[in-house]
């Protein structure tokens, strides 16, 4: 019972510090984040990623799909070449290989990043909006419409996101796009039950009560009481969101379904070359690796932004 | 209250349904096995004493399909009249699809039920026992008629991922292996308890235009992307050792596969003014469709395609966007002509004979693949089709291959190499340009298991009604055809008929039974058994005519329509 | 509690409803033409139309949902288009290598999960917990088909001729026969239902070792189930042992722990026998998850080590157009998934008396 009261009591005040001074609020969230160490580290990774999608063009040493056949004295599927640790001046440097098209691998690899980030974002932003619909009016509205599109929502998690993604794609047929759609209506659900749950927290609070007994319009007190307080949530549950969309969105392009070449998406450079990962590993290790970073960056800063966000747990995770 | 409790018992009778569902209905299957094998034993009995000869006819030719009649002359005699001529008849009849089991287990099992996992044949090896998902054991069958298996136990197993398999044979853990990638082979071939054979490339890689969309409609852009594809460095650096560039659409090993002119140099300049000639000086944009599936004759398709797509924005600035398509969505969408742009596909080789390669695309039969069809390939494939010599039908080829030359309805790429490995210690290791390696000739001296490991598990080893090669192998091991191919190549040699002859038109064909050939369970070969394997899958209101999808594909894609089809 | 388990159970109809709805619909959104799929690239037209025709595909779709309803109504779930079987028959066949490999891998994940984050709670921010909670941010994020191949790349080449040598693919050596515990124990079944229980049972190679007693049949499965296992296993693994943690360190915070100590118990008997039973509570949620995305990670898992598990034969059946497969097995998996929710929510509720209430 205490753990209920104490909840409401955050959530209330929540939504005070949001609409009366939201600056001071966000200003104690971003103190805490950077008192822990895993969240930094989250967002050093990010942050490098992000600045590797946007100047790809100018770091990157080849063109994502140049083929270097005739061009430069090298066969497909060639190990790395760095100077560096040895290998002999007069062969061109590429530090991560040459891949199964004669295309250098960590040109590929940095113009990835841009894939993965917008495949993160897109699909989270695209489960957000129509989670917190569904889930504002469900929780809103109450009656038949919950119950309605509760029950459609627990439809769609009675299946393992992944397969249901493979059917969806399968019938949008294979694509980036669809891949995405496919893991956004996946991952509405969990959107639409965190919306939903705070909608019903503060729908019965007085100074929710007070809007609708001065007359108030239904969207209105919807959109400017009761979401905000969805807020905290969101941001923390749609961060982590983006780490599973990515994780979904890869595993979709190695088997084929998600981005199509000649794009240089991580998830399916994986998939083309996973008959190769005992004859040039390179082509698997490197592409999995940037995967796995960018997924942990974003877990990392997820966590973190839980602990900050949620003062209840403050004291535990230190 | 009442209608919870309502709600609650109709859970229960799901729920129980869905229990009782998960009992595979097997009785049916082991019932019609002992009848069988009651009844073969009665068959040795009472056959020499009265053989009442098979005869199914069709009233007349109209059908569409090939066969006029086929008929058990006597107990060692069979005849199979034609409605046309057909010099690749042999070929035809050597094919595995078209094995013989006895009449009895035939029809005991309906045409399907424990035909499909438990064929009974006359082949050097019988199934064992066939673990669903897991392995298919064969043990050696002592009563075969010819040179028994070298080997008692044969395992078949069988794994996707072509790196899996090379590892497993590296880890020795199987004997021999189907397909090793490409980049496989410079592995193998340094390790020297390996061996590698390359198997002969029976089969083309082309790049298909469909002629009624433009702007391939204009001869002069199908030339144009003609000459401007590297194939050689498409051959180089995506295909394994053992490939060819194509020269023409049929594999040179094919009778009269590459008469007449080798196919246009690489020439992207004449390639870039024959564009600009036909109004696309600065290209244009279109699509490059494939599916994403491995075969002999592309075995890294994403990297040719993109490496096509690359070629032609440098040579021609032709714009492609590469689209994915499903296996069957793509096949279906190529043969109804719906593809608006390039697209990859290939053929492998059925039986060694011109018919399967050229008539089969370019014929008056074909499909709309590649549009409108071009009378002067059309009619030299008829008329050479009627022929019955090599030598008197090499003009007419010659005259079709520099047509398509002409015309360009695809760009023939390659003709693709592949190999089987096996441990260097494998004694009688082969490979068949056809997929057929025959097991029961290999051995390693002194061990009692072989285990080979190929592409992916068979579908069902009622090889009639299956057309892919990892069921016809499996199936081949076990069940034989009326004549057969050599091992390791493509001439036919007899196998249950000593002899099969034709009349002077070819369209009458006679095949003369081995005497005393045993089937698995112990019965007899005659000619009915030969006349009931093929009426099972020819007459299509036979009872029988069921099989595992009950498609027949390799009957009606080499013999024409079903008798009895519209029933 | 009766009225409880009742309510969770009828709530859960509709939702069963839906998935078969879903199921279906989805199997015949799926674009293409089965036929070609399923029949080989060489089938002519007239044997696609015939093929279309005896599969009822060319009616319209509700009527193909009315066919589709009554067949399961009468416990029949259709049969495979490819395999020309009884889907429940592969499903037999299939499922056992799914079910192995999702419960070994839960083994695995719960053997390490729960001791790892048992000392990084009671070490609390020691440089084990530190490096502990680095390895679980790291193992959650992992890409399960990458995290496959490299282990096969290193147990199966780099470590090759070493005893710790392990198979990269399949689940048991080529030529190994299992033999049912059924026969090792001299039973004679009948066919039927009986039987393929029996049957399920010994396909789950472990099981069947253990109870016929053949030893080396065990070794052989346990040395192919090792990599699957903490592939698939790793997830989870790191979940559970986050999980563990902070409800450890939240018990631990508590005032009966503080108390048992202040008694003088020793540590390791509190944290062991007080502590970790308190702790653990929470962890059936992420046991019933984690089942669920274990099922969605077989796919993965089974592609990259060539198992023939439900999660392969699904997405084959996908690829295929194989209608009999994806209709049954989704809505078979989607059951179990229902089953498996209403199991964590029930045994939630015997646990915590306070949700039965709400």
């Amino acid at each position: 019972m205490s753990k209920e009261t104490s909840k409401n009591k955050v959530a209330k005040l929540d939504a005070e510090g949001l609409s009366l001074k939201s600056v001071s609020l966000w200003q104690i969230m971003w103190r805490r984040l950077f008192k822990r160490k895993s969240a930094l580290v989250g967002m050093g990774i990010l942050a490098l990623l992000v600045f590797v999608a946007i100047t790809a063009d100018w770091i990157a040493p080849y063109s994502p799909t140049e083929v270097l056949i005739g061009v430069e004295d090298v066969t497909a599927r060639q190990a790395p070449c760095i100077h560096l640790l040895g290998c002999p001046k007069d062969q061109p440097q590429h530090i991560m290989g040459i891949d199964g098209n004669v295309r250098d691998q960590f040109s590929r690899i940095l113009h990835g990043a841009r894939q993965s980030l917008f495949i993160g974002f897109a699909t989270v932003t695209f489960a957000i909006v129509i989670g917190t619909v569904l889930g504002a009016l469900g929780g809103y509205l109450g009656g038949w419409v919950d119950n309605v599109i509760m029950r459609v929502m627990d439809v769609v998690l009675a299946f393992p996101s992944l397969l249901l993604a493979i059917a969806i794609v399968t019938v949008l047929g294979p694509g980036l796009i669809n891949a995405l759609l496919a893991i956004g209506i996946v991952s509405i659900p969990a959107y639409a039950r965190v919306v939903r749950a705070s909608v019903l927290s503060v729908r019965e609070m007085d100074y929710v009560s007070a809007s609708k007994a001065m007359g108030g319009n239904t969207f209105h007190i919807l959109f400017k009481r009761i979401l905000p307080n969805a807020l905290t949530p969101l941001i923390v549950q749609g961060t982590l969101g983006i780490a599973t969309a990515i994780l979904d969105a890869a595993a979709l392009s190695f088997l084929g379904l998600g981005a199509q070449p000649p794009m240089a998406e991580w998830g399916s450079m994986l998939g083309a070359e996973r008959n190769q990962v005992f004859t040039a590993p390179h082509l698997v290790f490197y592409p999995g690796l940037a995967i796995m970073l960018t997924v942990l960056a974003f877990n990392l800063l997820g966590d973190g932004l839980r602990d900050a966000l949620d003062p209840r747990l403050g004291h535990v995770a230190g | 209250m009442k209608r919870t409790s309502f709600m609650l018992v109709s859970l229960l009778v799901l729920a129980s349904l869905l229990l009782a569902s998960c009992g595979p209905k097997t009785e049916e299957a082991t019932e019609a096995a002992t009848q069988a094998a009651t009844e073969a034993a009665t068959e040795a009995a009472t056959e020499a004493a009265a053989f009442e000869p098979m005869v199914v006819e069709a009233p007349n030719c109209d059908y569409g399909g090939e066969f006029l009649r086929i008929e058990a002359v006597d107990e060692y005699t069979v005849r199979f009249t034609l409605c046309y001529p057909d010099p690749a008849f042999p070929s035809k009849i050597a094919f595995s699809a078209f094995a013989i089991q006895p009449r009895e287990w035939l029809e005991a099992n309906g045409g399907s039920g424990e035909l499909l996992t438990h064929p009974i044949g006359t082949g050097p090896y019988m199934v064992q026992e066939w673990v669903r998902g897991e392995q298919l054991v064969f043990t050696r069958f002592d009563g075969y008629w010819g040179e028994k298996a070298l080997t008692p136990t044969l395992v078949f197993r069988w794994s996707t991922e072509s790196a899996q398999r090379v590892l497993e044979l590296q880890a020795g853990t199987v004997d021999g292996i189907d397909n090793p990638g490409p980049d496989d082979f410079a592995v193998i071939r340094s390790d020297p308890n390996l061996q590698l054979i390359n198997r002969p490339a029976l089969n083309i890689f082309y790049i298909g235009m469909n002629n009624t969309y433009p702007p391939f409609d204009d001869e002069r852009v199908r030339q144009a992307i003609a000459m401007s594809i590297d194939r050689q460095r498409i051959v180089d650096q995506f295909y394994p050792e053992g490939s060819e560039v194509a020269t023409h659409f049929t594999p040179c090993s094919i009778p009269n596969g590459c008469v007449g002119l080798p196919w246009y140099d690489f020439d992207p300049e004449a390639g870039r003014a024959l564009l600009a000639e036909a109004g696309y000086p600065n290209g244009f944009d279109t699509k490059l469709f494939y599916r994403d599936v491995v075969r002999g004759y592309l075995p890294q398709v994403s990297n040719v395609a993109q490496d096509i797509q690359a070629q032609l924005l440098a040579n021609l600035n032709i714009r492609a966007e590469i689209v994915v398509m499903e296996s069957g969505a793509f096949l279906d969408a190529a043969d109804s002509g719906q593809l608006d742009g390039l697209h990859l596909l290939g053929w492998g080789a059925d039986y060694p004979d011109q018919t399967n390669f050229l008539d089969y695309h370019f014929g008056a039969g074909a499909s709309a693949q590649f549009g409108e069809k071009f009378p002067d390939i059309v009619d030299n494939l008829r008329a050479a089709a009627q022929l019955a010599s090599d030598e008197e039908r090499a003009p007419y080829y010659e005259a079709a291959n520099n047509a398509i030359r002409q015309h360009v309805p695809m760009i023939p790429v390659a003709h693709g190499g592949s190999a089987v490995a096996f441990k260097a210690s494998v004694q009688g290791a082969h490979s068949s340009p056809l997929g057929n390696e025959n097991f029961s000739v290999m051995q390693i001296p002194g061990q009692d298991v072989f285990v080979w490991m190929q592409n992916a598990e068979p579908i069902s080893l009622f090889c009639a009604d299956e057309t892919d090669g990892e069921s016809l192998r499996a199936c081949e091991q076990v069940t034989e055809s009326l004549l057969a191919f050599e091992i390791g190549g493509t001439a036919v040699k007899p196998s249950l008929a000593e002899r099969c002859e034709a009349n002077e038109d070819l369209t009458v064909w006679t095949c003369y039974l081995r005497q005393g050939v045993q089937f698995h369970d112990g019965s007899l070969l005659d000619a009915n058994d030969v006349v009931a394997s093929y009426v099972l899958q020819w007459d299509a209101a036979s009872p029988l005519h069921v099989g595992n999808t009950g498609a027949f594909t390799y009957f009606s894609s080499l013999f024409g329509a079903f008798l009895n089809a519209d029933q | 509690m009766t009225t409880y388990i009742l309510r969770r159970i009828l709530s859960s109809i509709p939702v069963l409803f839906g998935i078969l709805f879903a199921t279906f619909a989805l199997a015949r959104w799926i674009p293409s033409d089965p036929c070609r799929a399923i029949l080989g690239e060489k089938a002519t037209d007239v044997v696609c139309d015939r093929f279309i025709h005896e599969h009822g595909l060319d009616r319209p779709i509700p009527i193909q949902f009315g066919y589709y309803l009554n067949e399961i109504a009468h416990g029949d779930f259709g049969r495979s288009f490819r395999y020309g079987e009884p889907v429940s028959k592969i499903l037999v066949e299939r499922l056992p290598t799914t079910v192995e490999l999702s419960f070994s891998a839960l083994f695995v994940a719960l053997m390490i999960g729960i001791p790892l984050g048992v000392v990084s709670a009671v070490k609390h921010n020691s440089w084990v917990d530190v490096l502990t909670m680095f390895w679980a941010n790291i193992g959650v994020s992992m890409p399960v088909f990458w995290l496959g191949l490299m282990l096969a790349y290193v147990f199966a080449l780099l470590l090759r001729d070493t005893p710790f040598q392990l198979p990269p693919s399949g689940r048991l050596s080529p030529g190994v026969l299992p033999t049912s515990f059924a026969k090792a124990w001299g039973w004679e079944l009948e066919p039927g239902f009986l039987a393929s229980v029996v049957d399920f049972l010994a396909r789950m190679n472990i099981l069947n070792a253990l109870l016929s007693r053949d030893w080396d049949l065990l070794k052989d499965a346990v040395k192919h189930l090792i990599l699957p296992s903490l592939a698939l296993g790793t997830i989870p693994m790191a979940l559970i042992a986050r999980m563990t943690r902070s409800s450890m360190l939240e018990v631990l915070g508590q005032d009966y722990i503080r108390t048992a100590r202040a008694k003088g118990l020793p540590k390791t008997k509190v944290v062991l026998k007080h502590a970790l039973r308190n702790a653990l509570l929470p962890l059936v949620t992420v046991i019933g998850l984690s089942l669920g995305s274990l099922l969605g990670g077989a796919v993965l898992t089974e592609t990259v080590f060539g198992l023939n598990g439900v999660g392969r034969i699904l997405y084959d059946a996908i690829t295929a157009r194989d209608y009999g497969i994806v209709q049954a097995f989704t809505a078979v998996i989607a059951i179990f998934f229902v089953a498996l929710n209403l199991l964590v929510d029930i045994s939630y509720a015997y646990l915590d008396p306070r949700i039965r209430l709400e």
